[in-house]
């Protein structure tokens, strides 16, 4: 009876460490509903840590060939990406009509589009350091570098 | 001496090891859960600092769709992403002028002669269609432009700019054929809020404004 107890204690308190973790850097959230027929219907929901352990584990080759195609924007995300981290509260751009709402914000240090429209909604969420990390390991990956 | 029961020693050691175990992780889990709206409480309470200006852009349609544009940037991040850009006449945060597009104008020397200049009304144009007024007062130079109203009495056009001359100077302080983006959004940081541009017409609202306010009067929270 001891034995199991400790056992179980020892599974929880790993998995309650491990979900600490995994959570701790936030959440990358994707909503998109297209409302037509065939329309897509995206719903995902990505713990932020995931994005730097993929990106080890991406083969170079491809990390080399996303940095290629990127690498004009690069500068200019990363500069952006930390440049907002400052501003962790704040709405960037506002463009709505009668039946059109589009959003770009920062909000509790994420990255959020929100885009309303009749026959779409898109929803993204991406914590700013998750954005320059990424940005980073692609710079860091660029041809010439 | 008491005999202790022979479980109580593991048990009291299970027991310990677990409130170990879970006090930082309950404490870690509250400082997790709390950050989000610690930080957004700090970031909404912490007074902005003189230096964090924002540069606002707000564009009323008027028409039947009443699109609604609002454009809000630190001016300290636009620094900091222009000089990134380089694209067509856009370089390090330089805007690259053509002799051709200058029609024989020189534009140093025309803002030079602007600047040593002492304060007043520069143009004035009164028209049957419209008035137009340049001027220099108080450091900065004001272009005003209105139209008359049409016959039905309707007013047209109306524009309104205001610059602050450090702003002219800094954006003219490049080169003969530049002009530096970033020098003059630095020097805009410098001002305190001004109201830069208004452009009041029959279908549109426009107006530029630099203050620190970190959002537009009206934007919309969801």
């Amino acid at each position: 009876m001891l034995l199991l107890a400790k056992a179980a204690l020892t599974i929880g308190g790993a998995l309650a460490l491990a979900t600490a973790y995994t959570f701790h850097e936030g959440v990358i959230s994707v909503d998109v509903d297209e409302a037509r027929a065939g329309g897509s219907h995206v719903h995902s929901w990505v713990p932020a840590t995931v994005v730097p352990m993929a990106l080890q584990l991406t083969p170079r080759k491809h990390l080399r060939e996303a940095a290629e195609r990127a690498q004009e924007f690069l500068p200019t995300i990363r500069a952006l990406t930390r440049g907002l981290e400052k501003y962790p509260n704040a709405d960037l751009v506002e463009v709505m009509d009668e039946d059109q709402h589009v959003q770009i914000r920062t909000q509790n240090g994420k990255l959020r589009i929100d885009v309303d429209a009749p026959d779409e909604h898109v929803h993204i969420a991406c914590p700013l350091a998750t954005l320059e990390d990424v940005s980073s390991s692609l710079e860091s990956n660029a041809p010439g570098l | 001496m008491t005999t202790l029961p022979h479980s109580f020693l593991p048990r009291t050691t299970l027991y310990a090891a677990a409130a170990l175990l879970f006090i930082p992780l309950a404490s870690f889990a509250q400082t997790a859960d709390s950050q989000p709206a610690a930080k957004q409480q700090a970031a909404s309470a912490k007074p902005v600092a003189s230096h964090d200006q924002w540069l606002h852009v707000r564009v009323n349609n008027k028409d039947s769709k009443g699109e609604v544009v609002r454009v809000n940037v630190p001016i300290e991040l636009a620094e900091k992403v222009l000089p990134t850009i380089n694209k067509d006449r856009l370089h390090n945060g330089k805007v690259h002028i053509d002799d051709a597009h200058m029609n024989d104008v020189d534009l140093h020397a025309l803002i030079d002669a602007v600047r040593t200049a002492k304060d007043g009304e520069y143009v004035t144009v009164q028209s049957n269609d419209q008035n137009v007024r340049v001027a220099k007062s108080g450091g900065y130079l004001f272009v005003n432009v209105t139209d008359k109203p049409d016959k039905d009495g309707v007013k047209n056009e109306k524009v309104e700019i205001k610059v602050p001359m450090k702003v002219i100077d800094a954006l003219f302080s490049a080169g003969k054929d530049e002009i530096d983006v970033v020098a003059a959004l630095h020097a805009l940081s410098s001002q305190g809020d001004t109201e830069l541009v208004s452009v009041k017409d029959r279908e549109n609202d426009i107006r530029i404004w630099i203050d620190s306010k970190n959002v537009s009067d009206e934007t919309v929270r969801r």
